[in-house]
């Protein structure tokens, strides 16, 4: 219990602290991004990405397949370098990912950690001793009902509930920014709908900054404060969306069912100019 | 997900599992008694034959005459003898030949270089028949056990490098990335990905090993040696005693099916997570 008082305490003491030197926590600044194929030629992959996010927040990021999600995610996540541009977080270049957090559609638990070692991972990986990184997590997995399956290896466990132990493993380290890369594609329909409310208000409770990057346009108006939709690529922002729903609702559902939804949806929809390619062009 | 959900999913999961043991248990009683059934016909058959002159009992050899032979090579002590003589150079052979091997498949995962420089003679390696380095071994180390031991050692060192290495690279990046975002010098991602998500493929070098150790050591004692089930074949197989040929023959495979089951309890031990899964 100690420990977990101490964990909050830190908690408490870097958010007041990270807000009154920065409100911005990540800025990527005409960020573009140019891969040389072996032939000599270059393709443009992103052209120009220019985004500000605020504490706390949580924005998407949509756009059609092929956009370049994926560069885009490897460089916030600091796995890539931008050919031009500059990227910041929280005002220092991001070394090599250090402080993000990030979840994928696979949740990338070890299967042969049991959950509480998948959970300490990181934990580990920073030199905490084995009783206190315990402690830690066990108070994590109860406050979000994994207790009972600590014990437990991650093929006993739903894919619901893996990703929320994947989600755990990432919100211990206390990183200053959440990244998701399409988190839930690999879920069936109802469960996606219980994680994404789940997931929402766990990472506001833990007052996180969230970049969520999908190509599901009702799962970023339900999650979001922000959406970004990107254009075909090379990728740039073509418009930004201040949707804010299920924060104001207090729910990814609610905001599902709330009328200005559906009006979010069809312009994104306009926006990302989706064309089902039957015949020619 | 409620926590009422979860519950009836643990208990439907625990339900499910007791119904698979039981419905295992019966399978495996009736397996069993078949092969029973079918061993025992074989025998009878066999003798049978032999009694009514239809088989040569001197080419073939017969049941009644292996368990004589058997029971006077029990009573001699040579089986035992022999019988320690095969496993303990097998063993050793293989144990280090498997660990040293997947050792150094693991540590290739460093150096992708030396990996790549190295490839050829190690697959010109495990392309060649080890026994055919039988000849050479015998004349550096002697016709004794450690002879026998370096034979195994080299039959199954390559496997399980090549095997190691090969696991190695079957390892997901996004594992790798993880570690590395989470802060991981290259050690702990050695240790903590590399090592573990191997382990799978170096159990099924040492299972192939068993295999692999038995023939070096049987084919090293055919060419020279002075104790072993593998000269105890060579040497009534010479003298046209097909009994006791049987009796070595059967030996071997208690043996092999020994060494077997014991890798596979060690395996079971060493990758609990692999456990429960269908």
């Amino acid at each position: 219990m100690n420990a977990s008082i101490a964990h909050s305490a830190t908690l408490a003491a870097r958010t007041t602290d990270s807000l009154q030197l920065l409100q911005s926590v990540i800025s990527l600044d005409e960020v573009k991004k140019t891969f040389s194929s072996s032939g000599g030629e270059s393709v443009d992959v992103i052209e120009d990405i220019t985004l500000d996010i605020k504490q706390e927040e949580f924005v998407s990021i949509v756009g059609p397949s092929g956009c370049g999600k994926s560069t885009m995610f490897n460089i916030i996540s600091g796995l890539l370098e931008p050919s031009a541009g500059t990227i910041t977080l929280r005002g220092h270049d991001p070394k090599r990912g250090a402080r993000i957090g990030y979840m994928l559609q696979r949740d990338l638990l070890f299967p042969w950690r049991t959950i509480i070692d998948n959970v300490c991972l990181g934990l580990e990986v920073q030199g905490i001793p084995k009783a206190r990184r315990y402690e830690v997590a066990h108070d994590y997995l109860a406050r979000y009902g994994l207790a009972d399956f600590a014990k437990q290896y991650p093929n006993t466990l739903s894919g619901g509930m893996r990703q929320r132990v994947a989600l755990i493993r990432t919100l211990i380290t206390e990183p200053d920014l959440i990244l998701l890369d399409e988190p839930f594609s690999a879920l069936d329909y109802q469960t996606r709908l219980v994680l994404e409310e789940e997931i929402v208000s766990i990472l506001k409770d833990a007052h996180k900054t969230v970049v969520l990057i999908t190509h599901d346009i009702g799962e970023a108006i339900s999650m979001s404060d922000r959406v970004a939709v990107m254009t075909q690529r090379p990728t740039s922002v073509k418009k930004i969306y201040d949707v804010g729903l299920s924060r104001e609702l207090g729910s990814c559902l609610k905001a599902r069912s709330d009328v200005r939804y559906q009006t979010f949806f069809d312009s994104i929809w306009n926006d990302l100019d989706i064309q089902i390619s039957g015949g020619a062009s | 997900m409620s926590e009422a959900q979860l519950h009836t999913h643990v208990i439907r999961a625990g339900s499910v599992k007791e119904n698979n043991e039981n419905l295992a248990g019966n399978t495996l009683l009736t397996d069993n008694l078949w092969r029973g059934a079918g061993l025992a016909l074989v025998v009878v058959l066999w003798q049978v034959g032999v009694n009514l002159g239809w088989i040569n009992a001197f080419l073939m050899g017969s049941p009644a005459g292996i368990a004589g032979e058997a029971w006077r090579l029990i009573q001699s002590g040579q089986l035992l003898d022999d019988t320690v003589a095969t496993v303990s150079a097998t063993v050793m052979g293989f144990l280090l030949g498997s660990i040293l091997g997947s050792l150094a498949g693991l540590l290739l995962w460093f150096s992708r270089t030396t990996a790549r420089i190295i490839d050829p003679f190690m697959v010109a390696l495990n392309g060649l028949p080890k026994i055919a380095l039988a000849p050479m071994i015998i004349i550096w180390f002697g016709s004794g056990m450690f002879s026998k031991v370096m034979l195994a050692f080299v039959a199954t060192f390559v496997v399980a490098l090549l095997t190691a290495y090969q696991g190695t690279h079957q390892i997901d990046r996004n594992l790798i990335n993880l570690m590395r975002s989470l802060g991981a010098s290259r050690r702990e991602v050695f240790s903590k990905v590399v090592a573990p998500a191997t382990l799978p493929w170096i159990i099924s070098a040492f299972r192939l090993n068993i295999g692999f150790a038995l023939i070096a050591e049987i084919g090293g004692e055919f060419i020279s040696s002075d104790r072993g089930l593998g000269r105890l074949i060579f040497v009534a197989g010479n003298l046209f005693n097909l009994n006791a040929v049987w009796v070595g023959v059967i030996m071997l495979m208690i043996v092999a099916i020994v060494l077997y089951v014991i890798v596979s309890q060690v395996a079971k031990r060493l990758l609990p997570w692999e456990q429960g899964q269908k």
